[in-house]
């Protein structure tokens, strides 16, 4: 027995685990097999294979089983109550995407959108990607402002891993040299179209403020690492959320996880429900996870001399306050109290609309996808820009198109038809990505009342905006109409279209890093304060949000943990 | 090019006006060619005449020849809720009560151009049914394989993105 035993435990032991296979964790079994270690890298949706499981990608608009692959609303709002908020995420084409939320339950004591991507790849799938660095701005507000608590680390420590990051996945972009939105590595950026272009001309003019191509993960001239990865050019078929066949953005699917494959150090396990990381306090190490498996039940237990938690922040979060012991009574390396605290997003739902008079004659070709961005203008540390009513900033995504065949037309017959084959008038559109300061009793907790499928806690939500951002928001709106104003437009529509946490879908700050083992989770370099052979690199991490997509700041954070992780390794300390 | 094809078209339909007598212009019942789901034989019928009359056939194939009677049908069974599906139907049988009180036939026999009529004076009128069968049979035909590559134009694989080009070097509205 004894010898089964030391065989099995033999079997299921690794140098690393990596907890997810999304964009953080895909990046973290990339970097770890590179360097030698041999990896498992534990998944809880299943496999979702690149290319040949990207089941809708090829789908034409007349091969739909339903109007415009919309579900009927009494199938959303039996299975997807919470992931239908969006709006634009739960169709027909990406329903095998995203999770059921009667099948995945939590609580809301305020309203929090949690949408969720259960399969390999997570929502490396279907993320926006939009990439941008935060910036040194961003590292010192925290210190600057006396808000929270300070980053442990500064935007140099960041910038080369930035670098590393963005000439791996490969971001379409033009470097602006603003201070506010650092320059990076970039492909060549997309093109803006014709009222795209005039407004940029007329906004820098009249109001200073920069206009410039949104950066995005999109390879417009794929270096030939890309290329040996099976990965080609952008073909602006804006179809992205169901997955590219082109491998054309980046995924874990189509670039980390081929990477890591290649090395031969990696092992995937999909339907692997981690449920909490196993304590050894003898040696106050970490020494695997416990994982249930997602089909049969089973429970199993995994060991490695370094795990990665990279299953989202809120997903990492509820794994250490699942895994309890003497040593850790409130969840694992929960000494300060801040695990599950600091709940932050990005709020957005507000910005303007606007008619675009003219240009009648001019269209364009292709379908982009990526629009226009508009950098942070606001608190950049000048007096022109400073604002008495809140801090931080925001930043605006958006961009001008004409009008489709499903503009309203009155009339029937012949002569509508032909007018809803031409293009309609040119519409102008930008929506405010806003900051949200870090605020400790916006929280999640477990709720052992109330169990999943699994017999498993589930979450408590309680997470809410704030006056600062409420102040922000009602700026976003003014500045909006102010540019749709100052560029000429007509029938300018501005406003709130109303906002609750979570929608932004970038989830961040439940394990924070800092500097103080008392204030915060993680130190520099992503390590539990309170158990260092444990790293946690999603989203979680971060100490404060910036109003920029922090994808490229997980992928960066990540990498630079994994190089950590290997060289303490090799010095004994883990 | 268009008002040329438009002045034509008119013109036509003018000189029989004033050759044949109305009854002479009423077309025959069609018989359907597909077995309806969610709506009667009759509705089918009348719905068949209302989408070709919203989307008829120009220089491209009109609503029937896309299929968008088969499409609402199916839209009808098992998309819709319940309330608008029936809504809906009911739309269907008061359409076939007008025509009949207003030109003594149903719907689907009466003259394009009373088709045309009555059914401008619902979306005048605003009619909630109307609305949300217009609504139908725009969907229905610009998603069809005929409405986006034929009425439209449609680019699965587009490759490249031009940001300005001339209208008149695509000629047509994107279909997606």
């Amino acid at each position: 027995m004894a010898n089964l035993n030391t065989r099995a435990k033999a079997e299921n032991t690794y140098d690393a685990i990596v907890v997810g296979s999304g964009i953080s964790g895909g990046w973290a079994a990339k970097e770890l097999t590179e360097k030698g270690l041999k990896t498992l890298v534990l998944e809880r949706g299943r496999m979702l294979r690149h290319i040949e499981d990207y089941s809708t990608a090829q789908t034409n608009p007349w091969e739909t089983k339903y109007p415009r692959g919309r579900l009927p609303q009494a199938e959303l709002d039996a299975h997807y109550k919470v992931q239908q908020r969006t709006g634009y995420t739960m169709t027909e084409y990406t329903q095998n995407l995203f999770v059921r939320d009667d099948e995945n339950p939590y609580t809301e004591t305020k309203s929090f959108d949690w949408i969720r991507s259960y399969h390999v790849g997570g929502r490396s799938i279907t993320w926006g990607r939009q990439s941008y660095r935060h910036s040194p701005i961003d590292f010192e507000a925290n210190a600057r402002e006396g808000i929270a608590v300070d980053w442990p680390i500064r935007y140099e420590d960041l910038a080369p891993w930035y670098d590393r990051v963005e000439r791996f996945i490969g971001v379409s972009g033009q470097n602006e040299g603003l201070a506010q939105l650092p320059d990076g590595v970039f492909q060549p950026p997309m093109e803006m179209n014709c009222v795209e272009k005039a407004f940029k001309a007329s906004i820098e003019d009249r109001l200073g403020r920069r206009i410039i191509m949104g950066r995005a993960a999109h390879l417009t001239a794929p270096t030939e690492e890309q290329i040996a990865l099976g990965r080609g050019k952008c073909q602006n078929r804006n179809l992205c959320i169901r997955g590219c066949p082109f491998g054309a953005y980046f995924s874990s699917n189509s670039a980390t996880l081929v990477a890591a494959e290649r090395t031969g150090n990696l092992k995937i396990r999909p339907n692997s429900i981690v449920t909490e990381l196993i304590f050894d306090p003898a040696k106050n190490k970490a020494t695997g996870v416990r994982v249930i498996d997602e089909q049969t039940g089973q429970q199993t237990e995994f060991y490695a001399e370094v795990i990665f938690l990279c299953a989202s922040a809120l997903s990492s979060a509820w794994i250490m306050l699942n895994s309890t012991s003497r040593r850790f009574p409130n969840g694992f390396g929960n000494g300060s109290d801040q695990l599950g605290r600091n709940v932050m997003d990005h709020h957005l739902g507000v910005g303007a609309s606007a008619e675009v008079p003219g240009y009648e004659d001019m269209y364009y070709s292709g379908r982009r996808p990526n629009g226009i961005y508009i950098p942070r203008f606001r608190n950049l540390g000048d007096a022109g820009s400073a604002r008495k009513d809140y801090l931080r900033g925001y930043g605006y995504q958006g961009g001008a198109g004409r009008g489709g065949w499903d503009r309203p037309m009155a009339g029937v017959g012949a002569e509508r038809k032909a007018a809803l084959t031409q293009p309609g008038p040119w519409m102008f559109r930008i929506g405010g990505f806003g900051e949200i300061l870090p605020y400790a009793d916006n929280r999640i907790t477990l709720n052992k009342a109330k169990t999943d499928k699994y017999g498993l806690p589930t979450l408590t939500f309680d997470v809410s905006i704030r006056e600062n951002e409420k102040a922000m928001r009602k700026d976003m709106a003014a500045s909006a109409a102010e540019m749709m104003e100052a560029a000429g437009f007509k029938n300018i529509r501005a406003g709130d279209g109303g906002y609750s946490p979570g929608l932004g879908i970038h989830e961040m700050g439940t394990a924070r890093m800092g500097r103080d083992p008392k204030t915060s989770v993680l130190n520099a370099h992503n390590q539990v304060h309170e158990c260092k052979n444990v790293y946690v690199t999603d989203g979680a991490a971060m100490t404060s949000a910036s109003c920029v997509n922090p994808s490229l700041t997980y992928m960066a954070l990540t990498a630079r943990a994994a190089a950590h992780a290997v060289e303490a390794k090799k010095r004994g300390e883990l | 090019m268009l008002n040329r094809r438009e002045a034509a078209l008119s013109f036509g339909a003018l000189w029989t006006a004033l050759v044949l007598p109305a009854s002479a212009l009423a077309q025959a019942t069609p018989t359907l060619t597909w077995t309806p789901k969610a709506v009667t034989a009759e509705q089918a019928r009348t719905l068949d005449a209302v989408a070709e009359t919203i989307i008829p056939a120009t220089d491209s194939p009109g609503a029937r020849a896309a299929g968008v009677p088969q499409f609402i049908d199916r839209t009808l069974a098992t998309w819709s809720t319940p309330a608008d599906a029936a809504a809906i139907k009911a739309g269907l049988d008061q359409i076939d009560r007008d025509a009949k009180s207003a030109h003594g036939a149903a719907f689907a026999a009466l003259t394009p151009a009373q088709q045309q009529a009555l059914l401008a004076r619902y979306d005048r009128e605003s009619k909630g049914f109307f609305n949300a069968l217009k609504e139908l049979v725009t969907v229905g035909y610009f998603t069809s394989e005929p409405g986006a590559t034929i009425a439209l134009r449609y680019d699965p694989v587009p490759g490249d993105y031009r940001g300005c080009v001339p209208l008149k070097e695509i000629g047509r509205a994107w279909a997606t």
